[in-house]
Order: structure tokens, then sequence, then C-alpha cells
């Protein structure tokens, strides 16, 4: 256990660096040089001069990304090009609305999966499972942005029950009406993929030769399915978490579909401004974030069913 | 034949396959589908010319009102679902032209080290968010639609590379292609025919949520702006550009974001069903 | 594996079970159905406490369907009629009363849960059962007590002691201790019957006289055993009475002394003398060849190094082993499972890289794996254990078979499969067999088919690995007659890779012992089984064949009788 979770992290370590890395050649990769085309509507050499001086572009690419790897311990992610504020700054004040809204999806997550799968097992063939199987199956990889849209229309504008966006809430958890379609959004579809997987393990658990055998060896009907079934549908759902990380980023998406300022916000704005240090320092959180993620459920996965080596 | 297969076999593989989908549900898929697909294939045939402009958000100019900039919202329906659908099946087509060779020679090699040097940098692609490294790419690639065909090509190589390394491993480390070569079946005879097949079943199978999965990201990254211009006609950039006009004219945003929905859903339903059948044969085999 | 050898348990057992207690359970005109065809036909015994019902006969005889329907799994399709009668209820169709009936399969593995620790399992099943011994209603026992109670199920069937084993997953142990892990699970529930299938397949003799010693145990505490097995070695060692099935019907039945030593109906007489018969009954030509002119050797192995994974300093699976191999000669490679048996004739083949070492053919050097010419393959073939395996299974045998002679030997498509077909009726199987594809042949015919293969290529040197594990003994003793003949008529080296001492014997001039990777030892068949010098090799023929040079004397020790055989 203790071997494979170094070797994990490690692994983790390492993604985090090629982010990193990534990122900051992000700005080298940029044609030509970097300062012209971010002033690329305004090609004034003393714009582009400015730009170069504010970025070292003078100094030597080694010197710099040197300067911007120590500056990552430091805490110092750099200043905006657009609004001239420290990143780090920009992130800690997008911070809570995104952390909230990840938070109450995590917490949401594994008990609706988990429970759905599992229903939908005990009922195989049934109407229940027809149910849930088809709503998994078919709303699996539909578009954030379009599901949103037509939710917001029915139960919004339609019914009027909730509110359309997060426009002018100065806290999330103040208004907690205003969640309520963001988390129905973010939640569809790792629970679709969740669920199918908790689904076809429980249903091949239960009709396996172990299960089977404890029912023999006389276990009451509740623990064979729930203390020994269950656990062995719950490896492979640990390990496709850890596998599929888009959904961590479906945020980015519903952030900006009802207009939630967190890191999604600004991320999409940095991009629209190619505001490269927001750019960079939005990166690296989101890959650790997911490498953290990533590395619990793998760590998880290999508690529950110590014969999968899920990376690595 | 004669030996009785344990019960095991047959418990486990009847009770992994799916319920069988009824037939309402293949009349559902083939209409989600079916009313998308025709819009988006046959709809830049029978726009026409544009109409003249009118005022943005105009609820009464034409069948479903003016977009942002006082277009015709139904012609921009018709123009906007053929780059989607297209970036979509390049960007797969293009995953597996370049994916199945690499994985192909990772499982092939007998040098390690070259199957690490392949893979081992796709492992750290594949750990992070796809969209997460569309937006990184898009922000310094030009802005055009190729960009977004190599973008959800490259996310989607780590896993076309795995996938296509273990079919073909499996099928390599089998007895039955040591017994060829003791036949004096040629290495290249031997991975053309058996490995071939092994790994074209494999990718048959994989084909389908790969076409959805590349739907899905070109759909978020034109809504994220990612390669297309504000008023390019794309019926996700229609949902993204119209949203302020949601309350004026509100089938400028929903008549699009439905369309991707339904042809979301029902591609989804159409290849679970391929796929479930093709278990079935394979079961019954 | 530290075994103290013991007295036959079921010698003691015999003075228990004088007075007949009643069944445990009673079978009465079981009969299982697959559409039309009837699986199992009008079966019916008892098993009463202490005793060990051996169900003997060829796969898809029925053995697997009857033993299943005791411990109350149905096939899909099959239909079940009859009655299985156990303490007064008729069980048939339904899962026995809790904790009643036990089973375990061929692979222990698959009953026992991948994600959950042994210790939590096994506390789980005490606490469900935990009964007083005098049989009083269940009360609540405190954690000690129960571990009390697995420590000593684990003492029974020895297992390591808890500290040990309850943080351990199934798969962290071997599998003997898997089966002997599902013993001690049967214990603690306090079941009565236990159902076990197949449990010395593929085992080497020193497993299977281990596994034979540990059933005699539980049946000497009072459980009831129902064997399903084609091992008739084991049946001697274990049963009480024995049930001779085919095609689903009951040919014979009685003490397991009257069934092996003077069976009544055809088809048993072929089966023990088959399997009896024994070095004894090889023939005498075939064994002459053994003794081939000592020439220049066909096959030598040198110093030869192999396996252990890549990792620099790993121990090798193959320790410096060398040998030669005359032409027309047979060698066998014996060893417990473990010894690198597989990797030196794999090494040998081609099919696996070596480290170090030489393998030469007729004085020239063999390249390594993957870079063999094709005459080079064509002259050294291989004959895979798991013959199905081997097999693609979208082609016909024929067309299959057929590419040996076509890539090997540079015939045209037609005369190719013309000589396959000739090929595969030497081996016993007919055109029609060559028309389908492997799912459509048994494994005894598949080996038949592999065998072919093999020859067609033309090969000086054929490697047999295992060709007649897991097979009964008619098959077994078929493809035996084959491979001697096949050798006096074509004249080729055989290299063959047994568990089976009396496949040894039968076939083999001179035998090398594996152990460890190392060879321990050495020499004519007849002098090693006169006068083993290496402890290993003494085991493996107490284990596997000293008892056929006795087989009188065991009979006459074999006293007991088994009325409940006779139902």
């Amino acid at each position: 256990m203790w071997r494979y979770a170094a070797r994990r992290v490690g692994f983790g370590g390492i993604q985090i660096l090629a982010v990193a890395l990534l990122a900051f050649a992000l700005v080298e990769a940029l044609p030509g040089d970097a300062a012209v085309a971010l002033a690329a509507d305004d090609p004034d050499p003393r714009t582009i001069a400015r730009i170069r001086e504010r970025m070292g572009l003078d100094q030597p690419v080694t010197v710099r990304f040197w300067e911007w790897l120590t500056g990552l311990f430091r805490a110092d992610l750099g200043t905006s090009l657009v609004s001239g504020r420290p990143v780090t700054d920009i992130l800690a004040a997008a911070l809570a609305p995104t952390l909230t809204l990840a938070a109450i999806a995590l917490a949401l997550l594994l008990p609706l999966a988990v429970g759905l799968g599992v229903l939908a097992a005990l009922r195989e063939g049934g109407a229940v499972d027809r149910a849930i199987t088809s709503a998994s199956v078919s709303l699996y990889s539909v578009p954030e942005f379009a599901l949103a849209i037509v939710l917001v229309a029915v139960f919004a504008l339609q019914l009027g029950w909730l509110p359309p966006t997060a426009v002018g809430v100065s806290s999330l958890l103040a208004q907690p009406a205003v969640l309520v379609l963001p988390l129905v959004v973010l939640l569809a579809r790792p629970i679709c993929s969740i669920s199918r997987l908790v689904r076809a393990g429980m249903i091949e658990a239960l009709g396996s030769d172990y299960v089977e055998h404890a029912h023999r060896l006389g276990l009451s009907g509740r623990r064979v399915r729930y203390a020994h079934a269950l656990p062995n549908a719950l490896a492979p759902a640990a390990a496709q978490i850890s596998r599929t990380t888009d959904w961590l980023l479906g945020g980015v998406v519903v952030e900006a579909v009802f207009v939630i300022p967190g890191l999604g916000t600004e991320l999409v704005n940095a991009v629209a401004a190619r505001d490269i240090p927001v750019i960079q320092g939005l990166a690296l959180l989101f890959a650790m974030t997911t490498v953290a993620v990533n590395l619990a459920a793998d760590l998880v996965a290999f508690r529950l069913a110590p014969r999968t080596e899920v990376v690595a | 034949m004669n030996a009785p297969p344990s019960p095991s076999h047959l418990s486990s593989g009847q009770a992994a396959r799916p319920p069988r989908p009824g037939p309402v549900r293949d009349v559902v898929a083939v209409v989600l589908v079916a009313v998308p697909l025709g819009l988006a294939l046959l709809g830049p045939l029978v726009a026409g010319a544009a109409p003249e402009r009118t005022q943005p958000f105009l609820p009464d100019a034409g069948w479903l009102g003016s977009d942002f900039v006082g277009r015709d919202v139904w012609r921009q329906v018709l123009l906007g679902g053929w780059s989607i659908i297209a970036t979509a099946l390049c960007a797969t087509v293009l995953a597996y032209l370049v994916g199945a060779p690499i994985g192909l020679a990772a499982a092939m090699t007998r040098r390690r080290w070259v199957d690490e040097a392949l893979l081992r940098p796709l492992d750290i692609l594949l750990a992070l968010p796809s969209l997460l490294l569309m937006l990184l790419l898009a922000s310094i690639a030009p802005p055009t639609a190729w960009t977004v065909v190599g973008i959800v090509a490259l996310i989607n190589l780590p896993d076309v590379a795995r996938i296509v390394r273990a079919g073909a491993l499996e099928v390599a480390r089998r007895t039955s292609v040591e017994a060829m070569w003791l036949q004096g079946e040629s290495r290249v005879a031997i991975a053309v025919v058996f490995i071939g097949r092994a790994v074209l079943r494999t990718l048959a199978a994989d084909a389908g949520v790969r076409v959805v999965g590349a739907f899905y990201l070109v759909a978020a990254a034109s809504f994220l702006g990612v390669g297309t211009g504000p008023d390019t006609s794309d019926w996700a950039v229609m949902v993204d550009v119209n949203r302020d006009g949601i309350f004026l004219t509100p089938w400028g945003v929903l008549v699009p974001a439905m369309l991707l929905v339904a042809l979301s859903m029902g591609l989804n339903l159409l290849f679970d069903r391929l796929l479930s059948r093709r278990r079935h044969e394979e079961h019954t085999l | 594996m530290s075994h103290t050898p013991r007295e036959p348990a079921s010698q003691e057992r015999a003075a228990d079970t004088r007075v007949p207690a009643p069944p445990v359970v009673s079978v009465r005109g079981l009969t299982a159905l697959a559409g039309p065809h009837r699986i199992v036909d009008d079966v019916g015994f008892d098993i009463a406490a202490g005793e060990v019902l051996a169900l003997v006969g060829a796969s898809g005889s029925g053995k697997t369907t009857t033993g299943l329907s005791l411990v109350g799994d149905a096939r899909a399709g099959v239909r079940l009629e009859g009655s299985v009668d156990m303490a007064g209820t008729d069980v048939l169709g339904s899962r026995p009363p809790a904790g009643a009936v036990a089973y375990l399969p061929q692979h222990p593995a698959a009953v026992l849960n991948p994600v959950r620790r042994i210790g939590g399992v096994l506390r789980e099943i005490a606490r469900r059962h935990a009964v007083d011994d005098d049989g009083a209603p269940p009360r609540r026992i405190g954690r000690r007590e129960i571990d009390a109670r697995i420590a000593a199920a684990l003492r029974r069937t020895l297992l390591p002691p808890p500290e040990e084993l309850f943080g351990r997953f199934a798969h962290q142990l071997s599998g003997g201790q898997q089966q002997r892990l599902v013993f001690a699970q049967s214990l603690l529930c306090r079941a009565r019957l236990l159902v076990v299938d197949e449990p010395t397949t593929g085992q080497d003799p020193l497993t299977r006289q281990r596994v034979a010693a540990e059933l005699g145990e539980l049946a000497g505490d009072g459980m009831a055993v129902l064997l399903l097995t084609h091992d008739l070695d084991l049946v001697r060692d274990l049963a009480t009475g024995v049930l001779v099935l085919r095609d689903g019907g009951v040919v014979e039945r009685g003490t397991t002394e009257d069934v092996l030593y003077r069976p009544q109906h055809p088809y048993t007489r072929s089966l023990t003398r088959a399997h009896f018969a024994g070095p004894g009954a090889a023939s005498p030509e075939s064994g002459a060849p053994a003794q081939a002119a000592p020439g220049p050797p066909r096959i030598e192995v040198v110093d030869l190094i192999a396996g252990g994974g890549r990792r620099r300093g790993a121990r090798p699976i193959l320790d410096t082993v060398g040998f030669r191999l005359a032409a027309g000669e047979c060698l066998a490679l014996v060893g417990p499972s473990g010894s690198g048996k597989t990797t030196l004739a794999r090494c040998v083949a081609g099919l696996a890289p070596r480290r170090a070492g030489t393998v030469r053919r007729d004085g020239a050097p063999l390249p390594a794996a993957a870079r063999r010419s094709r005459t080079q393959r064509a002259r050294v073939q291989y004959v895979f254990q798991d013959a199905r395996a081997s097999f693609d299974e979208y082609r016909t045998i024929g067309d299959q078979v057929a590419r040996s002679a076509v890539r090997l030997r540079g015939l045209a498509g037609d005369r190719a499969r013309g000589e396959a077909v000739d090929m595969l009726a030497r081996t016993g199987l007919s055109p029609d067999h060559a028309r389908r594809r492997p799912a459509a042949l048994s494994g005894g015919e598949l080996r038949r088919a592999a065998l072919a293969r093999a020859l067609l290529a033309g090969p000086e040197v054929l490697i047999c690995d295992e060709i007649t594990a897991g097979l009964d003994a008619v098959t077994r003793a078929g493809i035996l007659d084959l491979l001697a003949d096949l050798r006096q008529s074509f004249g080729i080296s055989l290299l063959v890779i047994a568990h089976d001492m009396a496949v040894v014997a039968r076939l083999a001039g001179r035998v090398l012992v594996l152990d460890g990777g190392r060879v321990v030892e050495e020499g004519s068949v007849d002098r090693v089984v006169a006068a083993p010098t290496h402890p290993l090799t003494r085991d493996l023929l107490d284990a596997a064949g000293a008892h056929r040079d006795s087989d009188g004397a065991t009979a006459t020790a074999r006293t007991r009788d088994s009325p409940s055989a006779h139902p």
C-alpha cells in the first residue's frame, strides 16, 4: 500500500511539473514574440516594449523559467496583464464560489451515484432499472451548457421556480436556490458514468461465485449484498473517478452559463483576453486539484481492490 | 462443448449485460438523432440567401425571431449544425490515425524503453482535464476550426493509444500467436491478420463513445469561443452569443441547445444499443 | 510446504462409521434436462456423515451438474427433477439450509471475495454460526470466543495463525491455502455436506496427497463429502464409495475397492485398466527405442539461465541447467509446480528468451527466441498445455493445421489441406473435425489437433507440455498410445513435461528432475524409479506411483464397506 502510494504521489508530482512546464511554454510558444502577439490589437512599439519588460522577455529562457518556478514556491504567480492585480489575489477572490459549488457537488455525487447504481442492480431488468439505465446512458455526454439552457428555460423562465443565473447574488450560500440548477447540471455527467459502473459491478458481483458462496455459508442477505457484493462494485467506480477528470472542469462551463464569479469564469475571461499569467496560475491550480483528486481516488480504489493497478 | 461450463461463467456473463432496450427506446433514439442530424446535413442546402438583417433580438422577425446581430435565427439553425459534426468526426478520425500506430508500436516493441517513451508522456496528458488542455492550447493557437480538430484529437490520443495497445498486447501474448509463429508465420503476417483483427474489433467498439466524446468537446469549445468567432454559424456559438436575449427571443438559445442535447442523447442511446447487441452476439457465439 | 506424512485418514475413520448413521443427504431420481438433452439421468445416492462418495466419469458425464444441484446452483436453461433430501426437507432447486452445504470448486479463488480481508469474512461466518457445541440456541458470544473458534479452525486446516492470515486478501494465498481456507470456512459454518469439484486437476502428486489427507480429516470430523473427480488415485486414497457416471447415467456403483479392482461394467473396466495398468502395461516395443543408439545429441542444452524478470540480480527461474536429447529418445521433465519445467521447454522451442547459455541442434547453435529461421522452427515443435488457447477461435481446425505444411514445407494450399486431414486422421480425428472451429471440439480432441499441427511441420524434436493433464483415463491412454506410436513411426525425439509419473514411465526412457530451477536428479526411468537419490524424487514417487507396485496389498487393506452407496 505505502509503496504504491509513494509511487503514485511521485507520478502526481511529475504531472504537476509537466503542467507547470506546459503553462510556461505557453508564453514561449506564442508565434513570434509573446509581447508582439499580446499587443496585436495595438502594435505600438512602446506598448510592446512595456509588455516585454513586464514579462521579463529580455532575459534568456532558462533564467525566466527558473524565476517563474521559484516564484511559484513563494506563491508569486505574477500579475495580470489586463487588470494589473497579482494573480494570487485574483485566484483567492474567485476561489470561494467555486469551492462551494465543488464541495456540495462532491458531497452529493457519491451517495446519489452509488445509490442509483445499486438500486438499478437490485431491480435488474425491472422498470426502475430501465428508467435509471436509459437516463444515465442518454445523459452521459450531453454538453453542460446546452443542458443548462434547457433547464433554465423550463424551470426559471417557464415555471419560474428557480432563479436563472447568479447575477447580483452576494454569496451563494445566502441564497441556496441559486445553487440548484448549477448543481443539477454539474452532477449530471459524473452521476451517469459512476452509477452505470456501480450497476454493472454490482450485477456482476451479485452473480459471482463468491456471493453464492457467502449465501451458502449462511450469511444474511443484507450482509451479502452490502458487505460482500458492494465493495467489489465500488472499486471500478473509484478507479473511474480518477480516470474521468473532465467533470471537474464541467464547472468552468457551468460558472459561465450561470454567471458565477468563480475560477471557471476567470479562466474563460483570461483565455478570451489572452491574459497569460492568469491562465498559467489557473492551469496550475486546476492541475493540482485534478492530481490530488485522482490520487485520492486511486488510493481508495487500490484499498478497495488491491489487485487493480490503476496507474504506473 | 461437452465440458460443462461452471455456473459463474454463464450467470455473470448474462448478468453483466444491460437490460434489453425496448423498441420504444430505439424509436426515441432514432428520432433524437434524425432531427438534428437532418437539420445539420440538409440545412445548408435549403438555407438559401441571407435575408436583410433586422433589429437584434426581435421576436417577430422570421419564424424564431432574430439573433444578437439581427440575423434570422431559423437560418442560423439550418447552417449551424454542420460544422460541429464535421469537426467532431475529423477529430475522431485524426485521433485514430495517429493514436493507433502509436499503440500498436508500443505493443509490438520488444524494447521496454520504447514502450515507456511512447506512452508515459501520454499518461501525463491523460491525467489532465481535457477542457483545461483545450483552453491552454487554444490560448496560443490560431483560432480556426482545424485548431479545434487538432486539440480534440490530441485530447483523445492517449485513450486511443492505450486502448489499441491493450487490445494488441492481450492478443500478442496469446498462446495461439506463439503457435502461429511456430508454424512459420512471419511476425508481420501475425500482426496484420491476428492482431489487426482484434484491434479493429476493439476500435469498432470504441468508435461510438469516441465520436460522442469528441462531439461534447467540440461543442464545449465552440461555446467557450475556442476556434470560432462570435458571428460563426454554429449551434454552440449561438447558445453563447444569444444568451443575453433569452428573455426576448428564447428560441434563439433554446432551439440550438435542444438540438445539441437531442443529438448527444440520441447518439448515446444508439451507440449503447449497438454495443449491447455486439456484446450479445459475442456471448452467444 | 511443511507437510508431515500421515496414515491415510480413511483407515482410522473405518472404525467410527461401523454403525450406519442416517444419511446427511439422500438423492433420488435426480434428472437434469437441457431442452431435450438429458445431462443427468435418474441418479440416486446417499451419503452419511463421515463418508466420501466419489462421482467418477469423463468430462461431460454429468458430474458437475449433479454436484451443483446439491449446493442449490442450477445452470441457466437446465431443468432439474427428482429430490435431494437433507434432514427431511427437499432442497432441490433451492438453496440448502444456511451453512449446511459447502462447495469447493476446482478453482477455489472463485468463491473467495477478492476485496475482503480474510479475517473479516471468517469473523462474520463465525458470528453467524455462534451456536454452542451442544446445539443450544444461538446466544451472543464475545469476540474472544469467536477468535478462539477461528483459530481452532485454522489450526485444523493447517493454515497460518490469525495474526498472519487475517490482514491478507485471498489472492495473496497459494492455491492450496485457498482450498484450505474454504475448508476452514466450512468448519466454521458447521457444514454437514462438502461438495468438492476436481480438487487435484493439474496438481502434482505431492499436492494430491495433501488434499486427500485434508479431505480425509474433514470426513473424519463427521462431514459427508461428495467428490467429483476423474482422478482415480484420489478416489482410491479417499473415497468410501464410488458412483461411475457416463452420459449422465450411473453405470456402476459400489465400494471403492469393488469398483476400482473388480469393475463389472465395461466402461468402468476401460477406465480402471487405462489408469491402473501403470508402467507394467507399457508395450515393451515402445520402451525399446528409449535406449536409442548413443549418437551425437540431437538437442544439447548447456548452462541455460532464463526467466525471473528483467531486473538485474533477480533470481532466475532456470539456474544453469543442461541436458542432452538423443535422436529418437524420450526424455521426461519432472518436478513440482514452479520448478522451471515449462520455462526450460519454452527456451528449447525458442518461445522464451534466455539470459545465458546455449541450445544446440545437431551441434549447431540454435538462436534464442524470435530469431529462429523457419527451418529451425520446423525442426523443434511444441505442443502447448492449453490446446484450446493455442488455436485461433475463428478459423477451422483443418485450415489452421494445414498452415504448418504451407509455411514450413512449402506445400500448396490444396495439398497442405489434404495432408492436414491425413495427419488429423492419424491422431484420431475425422475430416468432419477438420471442418469445425475449435469451440466445437473437446479438450482431448484439441490436443490431438495440436499434435497433428506440430507433426505436420516435420519435426525432429517434439516438446509436449502436460499433454495429458486434466484428461480422463481413457482419453489419456489414447494420447499416450498415439505418442508412442508416432515416435516409432517418425523416429522423432520427445521431450515431455509431466506431473504424472505414470505418464513418465509409460513414455520416457530417461528422466530429468527439476527443483527450484536446477537439475536435482537425472537418469534412466528404471534407475530413478527403482533407486531415487534425491529426496524430492522420492517424495514425487511416493506420492504418485508407490502403491502401483503393490496394488494387491493396497486392495486387501481396504475392507471397509459403504452401505450408503447402494440406495
